[in-house]
């Protein structure tokens, strides 16, 4: 039956009521998703993370650096070795002299353009700086490490990189492996992906991709990882809208910027600016063919060609990507097979370069966080110059996981828990955080013991009494103080009796003695006749934020410190008695490099010098004498250092604070659920501390003795005045006020005449130094 | 039995290291040499030989030895000097910070980075890095009496003018020329 006129013109009606709607909704639609691509392309086209950088070496003559510690630290850098420096980043080396061009590098304070500087050293030091003009150069800054990047939440990180920082090679590269048709294609590639679907379906299994780089572009930069047909086609859609809007080269940096080339715990490697930095250690710029095939050769899968974990596989197609280089004439046939020759080059993430120190980073972090907010320091693209020391850095993980594993072993836990631990080094004179790690995984970003684990700081809190002491006047190194039981009945009613570690009573010992071997008796009685307000006052002068209550408990370390707090207190005392506050962060310069913000070096007079310094001295004595005294058979004998133990009761917590003349360092261990561990300061945290010590060369304690003090030689365990001459047993060296009247062990009465030679003889040997 | 150093000896020995640039340390003793296990108690040994003056002599002064700087520094505190006289106060403190790290136990560059402070306006901080170098000019006359005289000028700065004049009679009394 025929149909009617009315019904065709309703189908027709229909049927264009339907396709106008499907093309207005097209239209709709791709107006919708132009509007994404060109608000976002056009906007910032990347948030750029802050990029964190390591203190820079400072190169001069006189320097402590041999010709092999030098080129130990270029290489750190990524610098090349060639036959001729002539390229920045890169050095030669003729038997003690190294000649280096430096990279162009924007610091907070001054431009430092590459330039030739010849150096010549002698033995382990810098004899002399050139120049290119054969004249002298007194001193001289290296680039810095990048060691990291303030990224957001969902852990992009990228370097992002313009045209003129990128080698030719690399976009040719991904042009001839990735998308051969790039240069002319519309954002589609429909060859390419009829080529895929065939070899695809020979194989059985997706074996080639025929996405251009735009589509990958797209789908990194917009879409999420669904593979369905309506993500194709939108996919294609807004590749299709990027090359309508955007030119060739624009496409090209920004998928250099954007892909994804890696993984690092919780941080993404986005763009190959940072993978070079991740996998090389050096700027993109400077990469070589065999390096540039390698990033290339990543691409299509940075798991599955992860060169740290599969180096075989992702060889096998670092030489692929160099064969199809030389096959379409990127490179020579025989520079591809030069490079096929070469070792993949990738540096360890244990080595300084593509390491990651979340806990300094942390640190960093939060410091800024005063001034910037969040949105500042993970989309803006900020420069931050950081103090961490990376050789520092890394001697400080090795120590502290290497300590933490032969306790583990020593003490055959039954259960599985793991002890965990801290270590925080500072530069006491400017107060400046050179090294933090925050558990035994250095790498791994949660739980921030450093700044978070407030912990009970036992024995620690002593020199803090013992220079409130000091400062009253009424006390020296030799005062004695009665070590016997003590009760204190408190507000509670209940009655505080606590004990020494040992359990036995010491009687009457001198201050110096009481310090050393952390006695807990003497020192209450110490804290209860200076009074508990003066000491809990001392505390806050020293730096640390909250005064602790007014409880005699405090007196032996009932006090929960984090050890960045702990550095804080002790850096007063290695700094003589000046508070500096501790920071992490020297500068931050805005993207364009301008200078936004500077964390001067400030110091405050909080404490008596001269008492200081007295305290200072018997904390020498901790490790001559005392509970130090493990850490002598580690560090050399010419080597004066100073520090104190600290055990928490019930040994659940191990602590050790300490410095050298140029090196502050606080360690503590102990496991994360609060219960004991068996250890001490000296079984657990001193052997970090004294490792870590060695392991950097650290210098002798050496301030000079205050006007108004003298040195007297006593008796270590009665506090009489004696000398080797007349009988002394276990003589130590003490600084006390100019005429303190000590009581001479009998028969060491000295004559005026016997004082004169003491006093010539100290002389004698200040001056010899 | 160890043998006191003569008095000449001092003296000598003076004249010969007076241009020291280090101030004095603190050194780890040498250890005592070993007692013989049979040495009689000290009660009963024979006392010190005496010496050889009958009167006691005046020991001889300490030996000033005023701090200097290093090529490096020299170079960063001349580059900061500079940074000072185009007001880059912030750059110029920079530039002594880079040398404090070299140095950091050479009052003369805290007395520098307390000039800059000063030149800034900021005369708290530069009190502070003036007492810094005090406490470390021992036995450094010259560099004490720089540093009294910054903490003087920052007293004075800041309209205190009584600590200002003590501070400044302190500078005046170690440098007499």
């Amino acid at each position: 039956m025929a149909l009617t006129r009315n019904t065709k013109r309703t189908i027709l009606a229909g049927v264009g009521l339907v396709v106008g709607g499907f093309v207005i909704a097209l239209l709709i639609w791709i107006v919708y998703l132009d509007r994404i691509v060109t608000a976002q392309f056009e906007g910032r086209r990347w948030t750029l993370p802050a990029q964190v950088f390591a203190e820079p070496l400072e190169l001069y003559a006189g320097q402590s650096f041999g010709a092999d510690t030098l080129e130990q630290e270029l290489k750190r850098l990524g610098y090349r070795r060639a036959d001729q420096a002539e390229q920045p980043g890169s050095y030669s080396r003729r038997g003690t002299r190294i000649d280096l061009v430096n990279r162009r590098f924007q610091f907070w304070d001054a431009l430092q353009e590459p330039q030739l500087i010849s150096i010549a050293t002698r033995g382990n030091s810098i004899e002399s700086m050139r120049n290119g003009r054969n004249e002298d150069v007194p001193i001289f800054r290296l680039d810095p490490l990048l060691i990291g990047s303030i990224f957001p939440i969902h852990g992009e990180d990228r370097v992002v990189v313009t045209p003129d920082e990128v080698s030719p090679l690399l976009p040719a590269a991904l042009k001839v492996v990735e998308d051969r048709k790039f240069d002319s294609h519309n954002g589609v590639d429909f060859g390419a992906i009829a080529r895929a679907a065939w070899v695809n379906l020979r194989a059985g299994q997706i074996e080639q991709g025929g996405s251009t780089l735009t589509q990958q572009l797209v789908k990194s930069y917009f879409l999420d990882n669904r593979r369905t047909l309506g993500r194709k086609l939108e996919e294609a859609m807004m590749a299709w809208l990027l090359e309508f809007h955007f030119d060739k080269p624009d496409l090209m940096n920004a998928y250099i910027n954007e892909i994804y080339l890696g993984q690092d715990g919780n941080r993404a490697v986005h763009g190959f600016g940072l993978a070079s930095q991740f996998y090389f250690g050096k700027p993109l710029a400077e990469l070589q063919l065999h390096e540039v095939a390698l990033l290339v050769a990543i691409v299509r899968g940075p798991s599955y060609y992860d060169p740290r974990r599969h180096a075989d596989r992702v060889r096998a197609r670092r030489d692929l990507v160099l064969k199809l280089m030389a096959q379409y004439k990127v490179v020579d046939e025989s520079a591809a097979k030069e490079a096929a020759k070469r070792p993949l080059g990738i540096v360890n993430t244990g080595s300084q370069a593509g390491s990651y120190y979340p806990a300094f980073l942390d640190l960093v972090r939060r410091t800024l966080r005063r001034d910037y907010r969040e949105e500042d320091l993970t989309e803006a693209g900020l420069k931050i110059f950081s103090t961490l020391n990376p050789l520092i850095q890394s001697q400080s993980e090795k120590s502290l996981a290497q300590e933490l594993d032969r306790l583990d072993k020593l003490r055959k836990q039954k259960t599985p828990k793991q002890l965990e631990g801290v270590v925080v080094v500072t530069a006491p004179q400017n107060g400046e955080v050179i090294a933090m790690v925050g558990g035994r995984q250095a790498s791994f970003d949660g739980f921030n013991r450093a700044l978070d684990a407030k912990r009970s700081i036992g024995s620690l809190v002593k020199p803090v009494i013992y220079l409130a002491a000091l400062e009253t006047g009424r006390y020296s190194a030799a005062s004695i103080v009665e070590d016997g039981p003590v009760e204190v009945k408190l507000a509670n009613g209940k009655v505080w009796a606590p004990q020494n570690i040992s359990e036995e009573f010491y009687g009457q010992v001198p201050l110096v003695r009481a310090l050393a071997q952390s006695l807990n008796l003497a020192t209450v009685h110490l804290g209860l006749e200076v009074g508990l307000p003066k000491v809990t006052n001392e505390f806050v002068a020293l730096g640390l934020e909250k005064e602790p209550a007014q409880l005699p408990s405090v007196l032996l370390g009932a006090l929960d410190v984090s050890p960045l707090e702990v550095a804080q207190l002790y850096n007063a005392f290695a700094n003589g008695g000046f508070s500096t506050p501790l920071r992490a962060v020297r500068a931050v310069v805005d993207a364009e490099g301008k200078p936004l913000k500077s964390f001067a070096l400030e110091v405050t007079p909080v404490a008596d010098p001269v008492a200081v310094y007295q305290v200072n001295r018997m904390l020498v004595q901790v490790m001559e004498h005392g509970s130090g005294q493990a850490a002598r058979a580690q560090i050399p004998a010419d080597i004066v250092v100073a520090g104190k133990t600290g055990t928490s009761s019930d040994y659940r917590d191990s602590w050790f604070a300490g410095f050298s003349g140029n090196t502050l360092a606080v360690v503590w261990i102990g496991y994360d659920d609060n219960s004991p561990t068996g250890l001490t300061g000296s079984s657990g945290s001193l052997p970090v501390w004294s490792r870590l010590m060695r392991s950097i060369g650290t210098t002798s304690w050496s301030a000079p003795l205050p006007e108004g003090l003298e040195e007297k030689s006593i008796e270590f365990k009665t506090g009489l005045a004696a000398n080797p001459g007349c009988g002394g047993e276990e003589l130590v060296t003490i600084a006390v006020p100019t005429g303190t009247q000590l009581q001479p062990k009998p028969g060491c009465e000295t004559s005026i005449l016997g004082e004169l030679g003491e006093r010539a003889r100290e002389w004698w040997r200040s001056v010899v130094r | 039995m160890k043998r006191r150093q003569q008095p000449w000896v001092l003296l000598l020995a003076s004249a010969l290291l007076g241009a020291c640039a280090v101030p004095s340390p603190y050194q780890k003793p040498t250890p005592p040499p070993e007692q013989p296990s049979g040495t009689p108690p000290a009660e009963t040994r024979p006392g010190e030989p005496p010496s050889t003056t009958e009167e006691p002599q005046p020991l001889p002064a300490p030996v000033a030895r005023e701090p200097t700087l290093g090529a490096a520094s020299r170079a960063l505190v001349s580059q900061a000097q500079t940074q000072v006289a185009t007001k880059n106060y912030a750059i110029a403190a920079s530039s002594i910070e880079r040398a404090l790290r070299i140095e950091p136990d050479n009052p003369l560059l805290w007395i520098e980075l307390g000039k800059v402070r000063f030149a800034e306006g900021n005369y708290v901080q530069a009190e502070n890095m003036g007492r810094k170098a005090v406490s470390m000019s021992v036995n450094a006359p010259r560099a004490q009496s720089s540093s009294w005289k910054l903490i003087a000028d920052s007293f004075r700065a800041r309209g205190k003018n009584i600590e200002a004049q003590e501070a400044q009679a302190r500078s005046d009394s170690l440098n007499p020329g």
